[in-house]
């Protein structure tokens, strides 16, 4: 008998748990018990033979525990499962099949883990470093600019924009407290990341107090049209969010 | 003479591969390789014999070329083992891989009696006794239940890539088995 194949397998798992990744992983405890049970005399386990019950059924929990390749990650734990049992036979004594369950996990742990988390919480470190030191000289070269700089027409043309579009929506030009609110919710946004503006430099000098004292400074603006400004300014503000926490851990 | 007796060998041992060690005969072998039977059963008096020489040699290059590899670039245990992994990747997703032999072997050869299931058996575990010795050095304390686990993992990897190329069972292999000795690490 070929227990990889039967129907009954597929019922025991599905009755075994109520998550997907128990119930993958509820065949090895199937298996074990199967394998103990005084009953048990002299099974056959065909290694490399066809399962597409078994694999179908896993294949199926492995999708909808969001695996990245599903049918492999079947593949794999029935293969693993099979060779365990195979071994299990031969030495009962070896656990085989519980420690075929941790291999299960981890498989199952490495196909749903988000890709390129690890070398994110690596390179956070260093990164958050460097945007710091770069919001320092950008800050530093801000406080004390020089008429040499250049103007941007680009940014004052968007800035125009932005102000017709301000003060057509509030006639009155006095910040209301919903405006200061969103104001300070998102000077506190920036306090949370390390954040930089490189571009700084060429914006134009009748806005170079403003993003210093309303963007930099965290200073709430006196009027709607220095709201515009500053609004403007701490949309291009490119911030990094990384959590101190997550960063300090590595 | 000796040069003879190699050409067998690696003929044997590529058409066992990509054919099949049963369906292959030994016409096939002779044919490929540019011999006679005659020469063939002088340096192997029978198929089984060849068979058992091919796993042997074929063992036994990937076990030197995996401890060349560990012993050339690592140098602490711990680090060994978690490298085990990168160079069975390097192994497997060569594009002359055509599976490893013991493992293709004990499926072939299922009764337990075979002098071939034997040897695959006795190859399976020496593997398995090499990663125990790596798992030891690097003070886990369960070295014995780790090297278990990487030989399942091992083994399913390589099913699973000579059941389909380029399957991408060796990459999540790898991510599972960092955190299977991460794991056992710690405890």
């Amino acid at each position: 008998m070929d227990i990889f194949d039967s129907p009954w397998l597929i019922n025991m798992l599905a009755k075994s748990s109520k998550t997907p990744q128990g119930r993958l992983l509820g065949l090895f405890d199937i298996l074990n018990d199967w394998l103990k049970a005084p009953s048990f005399e002299q099974a056959s386990v065909t290694l490399g033979a066809a399962n597409p019950l078994l694999i179908s059924y896993c294949i199926e929990q492995a999708k909808s525990l969001g695996a990245e390749n599903p049918e492999l990650l079947a593949e794999h734990i029935v293969l693993i499962a099979q060779n365990a049992a195979r071994h299990a036979i031969a030495q009962p004594d070896s656990n085989s099949l519980i420690h075929a369950k941790k291999v299960a996990l981890a498989l199952i742990q490495a196909q749903t883990q988000q890709s390129g988390v690890t070398t994110n919480i690596k390179g956070s470190r260093s990164a958050l470093y460097g945007l710091a030191a770069s919001m320092v000289i950008v800050i530093g070269a801000a406080a004390i600019w020089a008429p040499m700089f250049m103007h941007s027409k680009t940014a004052q043309a968007q800035l125009a924009e932005q102000d017709q579009t301000n003060t057509s929506i509030n006639q009155n030009k006095a910040l209301t407290a919903i405006d200061a609110s969103r104001m300070y919710a998102k000077y506190e946004q920036m306090r949370q990341g390390t954040c930089q503006f490189p571009e700084v430099l060429q914006i134009p000098d009748e806005h170079k107090s403003i993003y210093l004292e309303n963007v930099v400074g965290g200073k709430l603006p006196n009027d709607l049209d220095d709201l515009g400004v500053a609004n403007f300014y701490l949309e291009k503000v490119r911030c990094n969010f990384t959590p101190m926490l997550m960063a300090a851990s590595k | 003479m000796s040069g003879l007796r190699e050409k067998i060998l690696s003929t044997a041992s590529d058409l066992f591969q990509t054919q099949g060690i049963n369906s292959t005969g030994v016409d096939t072998i002779v044919a490929t390789a540019g011999t006679t039977k005659m020469t063939l059963y002088k340096y192997f008096s029978s198929k089984e014999l060849l068979i058992l020489e091919v796993l042997r040699t074929g063992h036994q290059d990937f076990q030197t070329w995996l401890n060349d590899k560990l012993s050339a670039n690592t140098k602490h245990p711990a680090e060994k083992l978690q490298k085990l992994f990168d160079y069975i990747e390097e192994w497997i997703t060569a594009p002359d891989f055509n599976g490893i032999g013991f493992i293709k072997a004990s499926a072939e050869f299922p009764k337990e009696d075979n002098p071939v299931h034997k040897l695959s058996t006795e190859q399976s575990l020496q593997f398995r006794e090499y990663i125990k010795q790596l798992a030891t050095e690097a003070n886990i304390k369960d070295a014995d239940g780790l090297s278990l686990q990487l030989s399942l993992l091992f083994k399913g990897a390589v099913q699973a890539e000579q059941m389909q190329r380029g399957s991408d069972a060796v990459k999540y292999a790898k991510i599972a088995a960092k955190i299977l000795i991460d794991g056992s690490l710690t405890r």
